[in-house]
């Protein structure tokens, strides 16, 4: 079966196949055998076989969107986005790069707290990295900056709110 | 005995380790939201104070003083932050006959005030950073506060009498200025710490923040420690400490051990405490203040001299007098590094990042020591508190193998579902002017804006490429209907349920 994975902006297909506890993928033309065992339901340690089989442990976690695999490596996490050829193929992962870069962007808290200063007013321009909102959460004042420079569209919060992580605060534009 | 320890996460669970060493009975506390923490169930006993809030449970000193008396708990160990530098408590607790294990109130009070510190330094015939020495309250005028600023030299902090960690502070670098800083540290002291008196202070050139732990008993002896080397700061707050630090002679250790000591007997301290100082280039020290508690990088010193703090801290609280041999306190035993290892996403301007944690692979071997509060996977790391999850303690013969002993284990350590700031001290631990010691209390603001949000996540191409492929078996393995191997709250099944649905 073959696969599109996109890691790092960067969507690769790979072919895989499976004969008990080993793999054989093929991608980039080169082809690799791959020993898997379990550590448990969320790790992985993987033998790349060859000469000098290489150890890898690798931890796994499906990310808030469906599609998304949380990849923990010795080195640090990456995010890949998976699914069938024709899933990938489609304008939704370009798109939504594209969106990113020129049209408004929607700034969200990471973490749950309260608003306790709004910097920023409808119509008001602003400057990429210009703080926006000011959310305490875990006893820190955290500034909430602009992405890029533009135009404050829409302003969701008012001092003294409580917000839910992932919270939509400001769209600018 | 029985020690009710008036605290939380790690700091709490090393107290009462500290307490089962020796043998003692422990009491925890616990807000609502750490009803499964690891304090609560490491202690003896355990009693609920009340909702997540500070405000409501942590904070509350009658509702810590009932467990007290229920309990029929004997003393009282504050940890750090909460109620630890509150003079209130401190009396509250000894009004209630129990032992507070700290400082006497009186010099809890004094050193609780920046401009007090400052005098009794003084009076300890120890230098202070230049600045001025009365508080100046909002009757002040701006042209009085504007004259004092001239005499202390440009550029020069505002900080707030009552501050701490930052807050109520502000650089000034020119009189234009003034005014305005004065009023932004008043307002944030007065809304942070009710208090809006100011002092200034002149703002040394790239110093280093060394300070001096110490132990008093209550014959009066006092013992210094080796000095911990905390200039690793981001927006001045310590996130990485060593011991001892390359730019102390044992000449100098001498004398800031000296210089520290005269402090704390000027004050009549006893128990643990800390006097920070500022270090600059010339090898000339500054007293900064001093902390009247137990402090967070306090490990470092126990590895590098063999000595339990919180033990001693208990043990001279119950009149116990000091047998450390000050050659040996002041000699290292090695060199010892810790990191603080926070809930928070170095890759988004440090914004906290409180959650579910997933998994945990936590590191060990040679050298290796950590303290935390007991994240475990599917626990929550709760918002309301410090972002603090665990200590990396690490220690070597020498520097070069503590420095590669805490690559080794920040290697192994993995933190799954938040963010943590892991990948940030991999990154600092490979800093070149790092590994070489050459830090001051600029350097990692310097850095961090030199990198301009640059991720701390370096995954070299060999490593995405074993990502690829274990995205491809488990994508291969989730299609042969084998059981998801990393549902988190598994979206895609919820997904599928909807789609189902339609």
């Amino acid at each position: 079966m073959k696969v599109d994975i996109e890691i790092n902006g960067r969507t690769r297909t790979v072919a895989v196949e499976r004969a008990g506890t080993r793999f054989r993928l093929a991608f980039d033309g080169r082809v690799e055998t791959v020993d898997l065992a379990r550590v448990d339901g969320r790790t992985w340690s993987l033998i790349v076989l060859g000469d000098r089989p290489e150890s890898h442990e690798v931890g796994l976690l499906e990310g808030a969107d469906p599609g998304e695999l949380e990849i923990y490596l010795r080195t640090g996490v990456l995010r890949a986005r998976l699914g069938s050829r024709a899933a990938t193929r489609g304008p939704r992962v370009g798109g939504d790069q594209a969106s990113r870069a020129v049209g408004a962007a929607r700034v969200t808290t990471p973490m749950p707290g309260k608003v306790i200063r709004v910097l920023v007013a409808p119509g008001d321009r602003v400057t990429a990295r210009q703080g926006l909102v000011v959310v305490e959460a875990m006893k820190m004042e955290n500034e909430l900056r602009s992405p890029k420079a533009g135009v404050v569209r829409e302003l969701y919060v008012s001092e003294g709110m409580p917000v839910e992580a992932g919270r939509l605060l400001v769209v600018v534009e | 005995m029985k020690i009710l320890v008036a605290n939380r996460g790690e700091i709490a669970v090393r107290v009462i380790r500290a307490c089962r060493d020796m043998g003692l009975r422990t009491v925890a506390v616990y807000s609502d939201c750490d009803r499964a923490g690891l304090h609560v169930r490491f202690a003896d006993e355990a009693y609920a104070i009340g909702p997540d809030a500070p405000a409501e449970s942590y904070l509350r000193i009658d509702r810590i003083l009932d467990v007290a008396r229920q309990s029929g708990a004997d003393a009282v160990h504050p940890g750090y932050g909460f109620l630890a530098e509150n003079a209130t408590f401190a009396r509250a607790c000894r009004g209630q006959g129990l032992t507070f294990i700290g400082p006497p109130v009186e010099a809890i009070e004094v050193m609780g005030s920046k401009t007090g510190a400052r005098r009794a330094a003084l009076e300890a015939g120890v230098k202070v950073v230049p600045g001025t020495l009365e508080p100046l309250g909002p009757e002040t005028p701006d042209a009085a506060i504007s004259a004092l600023a001239d005499e202390v030299g440009y550029p020069l902090f505002v900080k707030a009498v009552a501050g701490g960690g930052g807050k109520g502070m502000r650089l000034v670098t020119e009189p234009f200025d003034l005014a305005g800083a004065v009023r932004a540290a008043r307002s944030e002291s007065t809304s942070s710490f009710g208090d809006p008196h100011i002092y200034l202070e002149r703002r040394l050139v790239g110093p280093r923040h060394v300070e001096i732990q110490l132990l008093g008993d209550h014959l009066g002896t006092i013992v210094p420690f080796v000095e911990r080397e905390c200039s690793v700061q981001r927006r001045h707050q310590k996130v990485l400490e060593e011991s001892p630090s390359v730019a102390v002679t044992p000449a100098l250790r001498e004398a800031m051990a000296s210089s520290a000591c005269a402090v704390a007997r000027k004050v009549g301290y006893t128990n643990a405490g800390t006097i920070e100082f500022l270090l600059d280039e010339a090898g000339e020290f500054y007293f900064l203040e001093m902390n009247t508690r137990l402090q967070v990088e306090h490990p470092i010193t126990e590895l590098v001299s063999l000595v339990d703090l919180v033990q001693w801290q208990i043990r001279i609280a119950r009149g116990e007098p000091l047998t450390l041999d000050r050659a040996r306190t002041l000699t290292p035993r090695g060199h010892a590094i810790e990191c603080r290892v926070y809930a928070e996403d170095p890759d988004n301007e440090f914004l906290p990042s409180p959650g579910r944690v997933l998994g945990l692979r936590v590191p060990a071997g040679p050298g290796v020591r950590r303290d935390d509060g007991g994240v475990t996977p599917g626990l929550d790391v709760p918002v309301v508190y410090d972002p603090l999850i665990a200590k990396l303690s690490v220690w070597g013969l020498d520097r070069d193998q503590a420095i590669a002993r805490t690559a080794r284990a920040l290697a192994e350590y993995e933190v799954r579902g938040i963010k943590t700031t892991i990948p940030f001290f991999r990154w600092l631990l490979e800093n070149e002017d790092f590994r070489s010691g050459r830090v001051d209390t600029t350097f990692l603001d310097r850095e961090l804006a030199r990198r301009n949000g640059r991720s701390f996540v370096t995954v070299p191409a060999e490593s995405e490429v074993v990502a690829l492929m274990a995205a491809a078996m488990y994508w291969c393995e989730r299609s042969a209907g084998h059981r998801s191997a990393a549902p988190r709250e598994s979206p895609w099944k919820r997904q599928a349920r909807a789609e189902g649905l339609r």
